[in-house]
This record gives C-alpha cells, structure tokens and sequence, in this order.
C-alpha cells in the first residue's frame, strides 16, 4: 500500500469502518446468492430492489406509520411522566431515599413477561404498544433524571441562597439549566426503551401491525421482504436514536 | 573518557515525531553526543520539550532515534536492556492492583530473578528505601513520596548498573522533594550506579548530581556542562553554601534564555 | 454520570415497606372487593394457589431447563467471541477507532427485531434463541473488553516492558488486571441482557420454555397460573442476576 494511501486512512477510519461494512455485505450477498437455500436467506442486493414491492405490500406503509406514532406517543408519555416524577423525587432528598429503590426494583424486573397481560388489557390495537412502550421508557427517565440531580454541587445552590436567591430563582436559574444534560440523556435512554418496548409489543402481536407482517414473511419463507420491512424498521429506530442523541450533544455542550 | 569507563556513550542522536510536512510534526532532540561514566550521577535539565525526556528514553531503549544511536556497557541499545537498565517515571509505574512487595517481586519476575531470591531481595530494597514497614500496603494507601520510594525499591532490586529516572520528584511537593533528594543523595552513596536523573528542578539537579547537562530550547541539543565537585553523600548543609548558590546561578544564566524561548514558541 | 444508591434510614424503609403492603392490599381489595375484572386480574389468594402448585407439581423444570440451556449456550459463546474479538481490536489505537463506534451503533438499537430473520433461518427450536441472545449479549462484552483492555494505563505497561516483561507476562501481570473490572462489568451485563433476550423470544416465538409458557396461559385465559409463572420467573431472574453480581463482585476483589 502507498504511503499516501496509508497516510489518508490512518487519518480516516470512518472509510475503513465503512470498508469492513463493504466486506460484510460482500460476504453476506455471496453467502446468500450461492451457498445457503434462498428459502432462508436473501442477498442485499435482492432485498434492495424489492424494498419496493414491500412498500406496495397492501398493509406495510399503514402499520409502519402506525408503529411511528406508537412511538412518538410513547416517547411523549413517557417523558412526560419520568420528567415530572423524577423532577418531584429527586429534589427531595427523603422521597429520593425511600422512592428510588423502589423504582430501581422495577425496573430490575423483566418486563417482557407481563407483555402478555398488557395485550390482554389494552388489546391488540396501538394502547398496547404504547402502554409497554411507556413502561420502558418511564423508568430509565426517571433514573436519569434523579443521576442529574444528584450530581448537582451543593456548593452551587449555596452560593445563590448567599447571594439572596429565592427558591423560584434557585429553581429556574441553577437547577433548571443544571438538569439539561441529564434531562436530554434522560430523552435519548427513554428512547431506547420506548422503542425497545414498542418494537416487542408490535412483534408480538401476530394480528395486526408490524407483527402481522412479519409472521407473514416467514410463514411464506420470503426472507426477501422479511429483510426489507426490518431493514425500513431498523432504519427507523437508528433514525431516532440519532435525532435524540445529537440533541444530547446540542444540548450539552457545557460539560 | 575512555570506552571502558563510560557506561554509557551516546553518539549524534537526534529525534523527530511525525515526518517533515505532517502536522504534527517536532524534532525533539538535534545532534546529541554525551559519554556518561561509570558510578557518575549525570541530570539533565532544560526547558520543556526540549527533549531530555526523549534522550532519556532512547538511552533506556525505550525509543529508537531517528538517527544515531547509543551503546551501554558496550554493547548498542535496540531495545529495552532489563539486566542491565531500571527506570524509574514521574507518574508512578506501581501496579495499584499490587502491595508494595508484591510490586517489587513482580519486577523481579519480569527480569528473570531466580525465585529463591525474590524475598531476600524484595525486603533488602524495601529497607533501603525505608519503607519495610509498609510492604503490605497498596500504593492507594500511600503517599506520593511513598510511591517513589516504592517505585525505587523495585528499581534497585533489579541490581542493574544503570538507573534512569525520568522527573521521578516531578509530581510531589517541595517538602517531600527535599527529603527524599536527600535520602537518595545517602542511598546513591552507597551503590555504585551509574544515574541519569531529569528534572526541572536547579536546587535538585545542584544538589544530586555530579555533572549537570543543560539543554537548548526546541530542538535541544546540550549547551553545557556543569560539573559540581562535592563528593556523596551530599550533606544537607552542602544546599545554603556559596558554592551551591553560585553553580545554581550559573544554571539559571544558562537556562533562563532557553527557557524564554520555549514559552514564546508556544511549546 | 451515574446514578448513585443512597443510604435509606428507617423512616425511608418503613416508606417501602408500606408502599409493597399498599400494593398488596390494593391487589386483594381491586379483585375481592371492587369487582375488578378477573379475566385481567386474578384473585391474589388464586395466585398464591397455583404458584405453591407449580413448585410442588415441579410443572416447571422442562420449560426451565429449555431456557437455562439456551441461556448458557448463548452466554457461552458471546463470551468467548466478545472477550477474544475485544482483546485483538483493543490492541491498536487505530483499530479501536475503526471497530468501537462501529459495534455501539449496532447495539444503539434493539437487536430483537431481528428475531423474525433468525426464526425464519433457524426456526422455532432453541436455535434461534440461543442465536439471537448469543448476538445481542456480545455487544456489551465486546465493548467493555475493548474498553479495559484499551483504557490500561500506558505507563505501566511501559515499565514492564523496561523490566523485561514478556508478551505472556505482560497479559497476566499487567493487561488483565487492570482490565479485569471493567470487563467484568460488561460480562455481567451480558448475561443479563442475554437473559432478558432469551425469555423475550420465548415470548414471541417459540416452542418450549419459560416465556413460552407464560404465553400459553395467557392465550388459555388461566390468569392465576398466569401470573403464578411470571412470579416465578421474575424471581428465577432475580436470582440469577444477583448471583452473577455476587460473582462480579468477587472477581473485581479478587484482581
């Protein structure tokens, strides 16, 4: 390899990554092409020029839009409520002490086994999705918010009550503008969650939604389309994920 | 000085990071010849980044120069010489995971002491240092002169000829500094070592050393030897002497120029 | 920035405390008294019931050894290949740079929804499960791995290789040490995460195992049995994450 050549990628490794991703496809379309039955493997290059044919699936582009409004739902809710809640016990010390535990206790659980019973409950409609897609997104909020808290120096919050501060002004101009960061890392963990629980919610159910389709898809052994509604899904989430997380980095420019 | 006096001759080294056109792009150390002699403790001092750092690092085997080269005990430096350099660094090389002995055995493991002699050793050192009481402590527990002393136990239970320390006083305060000078100043006594100390320190480099390398601005090369005629080891008094103040005048002279070029450079 | 566990005093656990047995009376009053649908939730005393019938009847122990066995395959392997793949790429800075964000953006979403593909691939057997759990527990080895590994403090290395130290010492005495607590950490949320992943795919596609199983009751409408299994699996995963955080535990003391 030329030195200049070496030179331009030592300093790039963006390229070298997007290079192994080129290898990976590579090996993946060959492996698919001819050594590995077509009933349950489909090259990128196939999947690719039918993503077409699944968008014209009668069906696909209504659940997909349904599944983005479950979570933008979910992800409202979801802030919403951890906002308030971790707001309210993390600024008071005996409610954090007694509170948190107990939250960290629930959010310990594995909440995949009571899906079930949410689908019971809520039926196999969007409630269902967001309401699991709000008690996973809920928790991680809550425990963001408490950690931003936390971390805010007592040395701060004395040197404005000594320089005559009234609890409003604390609130506003040191506790408020303290919480950013953690209010935004708060966002991007709760959006994991959120789409974590409304992506098993929607799998889940075989009925209707996202989950119809992917039962379909694999019943029928088209790991063509199968590839493409995940790949549209995956798409998605890392759509968000990256809104999320560049407001994060927006935001918290000062740490 | 002949070759069987010195132990180590450094010829024509010179040192640059990254290539001509790069960014980044420094040459540390010009041109650099230097017989050290056997038994001699040698500071070199200078500027920052003026490249003593990297001399030191190239005698130790360390770095390879990008030119010239240097020979202990004879034989050319290609790499590092375990048997026969120890080194000590500013920031403190202890394992925290370790205690203070087990530090000190596992330098012996890494050069090859037979372990039958570890322990004999491992507490022969610790003494020496005056830190036998606290074998069993973890570096955490201890102070920053502790480390050092630690960190030097492991160096001298080695048993090598050469011992290079790199700002090894750096990182502690004034106090501990002139204490633990003057223990090594007691300790090096004894031994009969061949020491290449820098340091950024006139008083310090005055006091340990019996000759003193002083280094140019970027890229450094040695201006000047100082030579200080006191034998070891160097009493404490030796520090409030006319003899002291007028060597460390002299080193400020030398340096204070150098030293203002630096800053101006940005370095 | 990290959530911290404070100290609880009395008053706060007495808060707990109450907040459970509120919790467990409200249960008791909403199905006994307040005519809450049984069809969503059973009478309490029921459950009780049917779990004392489960342990005895030893119901369990097909369905738990499906998914202990997957768990274990799949934790097997994503440890051996997170732990390996994560000590080579730690061993340059470049490759850190290529490999590192390339495996946070994969794990930045969830891995689960590509379920379907491995069921389609590999079925509804254990395969795709073990699969699947083996594929998404890697991510977190992986990068703690290339995390401690790459994060030894230079000096120290550079010491022992002044004294002489060999490749092989250098690994035991000095790399592995310093790395170990940060890679236990990983590890341990591996399993965790391997297990959550395990018991989520038995819930969505399965033939046999604890999720399986839950579903199952849930499609016959027995609640109380229902709720009886979720119990016990919460507490069969509680148990196994507390006994792999008692090992971390052990192993960072022991480093």
């Amino acid at each position: 390899m030329s030195a200049s050549l070496r030179h331009f990628l030592q300093r790039h490794p963006g390229v070298v990554r997007l290079g192994v991703i080129a290898i990976i496809l590579v090996v993946w379309e060959i492996a698919a092409r001819y050594f590995i039955d077509p009933m349950f493997i489909a090259p990128p290059s196939r999947v690719i020029a039918s993503l077409g044919t699944v968008w014209t699936t009668s069906g696909v582009p209504e659940a997909l839009r349904v599944t983005l409004f479950e979570l933008a739902v979910a992800f409202a809710i979801s802030t919403a409520i951890g906002l308030t809640i971790g707001l309210a016990v993390g600024l008071q010390p005996f409610a954090r002490r007694s509170v948190m535990p107990i939250i960290l206790l629930l959010y310990g659980l594995p909440q995949i086994t009571i899906l079930p019973i949410f689908i019971l409950i809520f039926g196999i409609g969007p409630p269902s999705k967001i309401a699991f897609g709000v008690t996973h997104g809920t928790f991680v909020i809550i425990i963001a918010i408490v950690a931003g808290v936390q971390n805010l120096k007592p040395i701060l919050l004395t040197s404005a009550r000594s320089m005559g501060a009234s609890r409003w002004q604390i609130l506003r101009w040191v506790v408020f503008p303290h919480m950013i960061p953690s209010f935004f890392a708060g966002m991007r963990l709760g959006m994991s969650g959120v789409l974590l629980g409304v992506l098993l919610a929607e799998l889940y159910v075989s009925t209707r939604g996202i989950g119809h389709f992917t039962t379909m898809f694999t019943e029928t052994f088209d790991p063509t389309k199968l590839f493409g509604l995940i790949a549209m899904l995956a798409v998605m989430a890392i759509t968000l994920n990256e809104i999320v997380r560049r407001a994060e980095i927006r935001f918290s420019r000062w740490r | 000085m002949t070759s069987r006096d010195a132990a180590v001759r450094i010829k024509s080294v010179s040192h640059q990071f990254g290539e001509a056109g790069d960014a980044q792009f420094v040459r540390a150390l010009a041109d650099t010849s230097l017989d050290i002699a056997r038994g001699e403790l040698l500071c070199l001092i200078g500027p920052s980044g003026c490249g003593k750092s990297t001399l030191l690092n190239v005698v130790g085997g360390l770095m390879t120069p990008s030119s010239g080269g240097v020979e202990v005990a004879g034989k050319p430096v290609r790499g590092p010489r375990p048997r026969d350099i120890a080194f000590i660094f500013q920031e403190n090389a202890l394992f925290p995971w370790n205690t203070v002995i087990e530090n000190v055995r596992l330098g012996m493991l890494f050069q090859g002491v037979p372990k039958a002699e570890h322990e004999t050793r491992a507490k022969k050192s610790l003494e020496a240092v005056g830190l036998a009481e606290f074998a069993n402590h973890y570096p955490a527990q201890l102070s920053g002169g502790m480390r050092q002393r630690a960190a030097l136990a492991r160096a001298l239970s080695l048993e090598t000829d050469i011992l290079l320390m790199d700002e090894p006083f750096g990182a502690l305060d004034e106090q501990t500094r002139m204490i633990l000078g003057e223990d090594l100043s007691v300790l090096l006594s004894r031994t009969e070592k061949t020491i290449v100390f820098v340091t950024h320190s006139l008083g310090e480099a005055v006091f340990l050393a019996d000759r003193v390398a002083v280094f140019s601005a970027r890229p450094g090369t040695i201006k000047k030897i100082i030579k200080v005629d006191e034998p070891h080891p160097r009493n404490p008094e030796f520090v409030t002497s006319e003899k002291f103040t007028a060597l460390r005048n002299e080193l400020y002279a030398l340096l204070h120029d150098e030293i203002r070029k630096t800053v101006a450079e940005g370095a | 920035m990290e959530f911290r566990k404070e100290r609880v005093g009395a008053g706060g656990r007495a808060v707990q405390i109450g907040f459970l047995l509120a919790l467990l009376a409200l249960w008791y009053l909403a199905t006994n008294r307040w005519g809450v649908n049984r069809l969503l939730l059973p009478n309490p005393i029921a459950v009780w019931h049917q779990l004392v019938d489960v342990l005895r009847s030893g119901e369990f122990w097909p369905d738990l050894r499906v998914t202990l066995t997957e768990l274990a395959a799949a934790f097997s392997l994503s440890l051996t290949f997170g732990t390996t793949i994560g000590f080579f790429v730690s061993r340059t800075g470049y490759t850190i740079r290529v490999f590192d964000p390339l495996f946070a953006g994969i794990y930045s979403i969830p891995i689960i929804l590509f379920l379907p593909l491995y069921v389609l691939f590999f079925g509804l057997g254990p395969a795709s499960k073990i699969a699947l759990g083996a594929t998404i527990s890697f991510f977190p080895i992986v990068l703690s791995t290339i995390a401690g590994f790459g994060n030894v403090d230079r000096v120290l290395v550079t010491a022992a290789r002044a004294m002489g130290a060999s490749n092989y010492q250098l690994f035991r005495y000095v790399l592995l040490p310093a790395a170990l607590p940060v890679i236990l950490g990983g590890i341990r949320m591996g399993f965790t995460v391997a297990l959550l992943s395990i018991i989520g795919s038995e819930t969505l596609a399965s033939l046999a195992g604890l999720g399986h199983h839950i579903v199952q009751l849930a499609e016959g409408m027995d609640m109380p049995r229902m709720f009886a299994y979720i119990a016990f699996v919460v507490v069969i995963a509680a148990l196994l994450n507390g006994i792999v955080s008692f090992l971390e535990a052990r192993g960072r003391r022991h480093a």
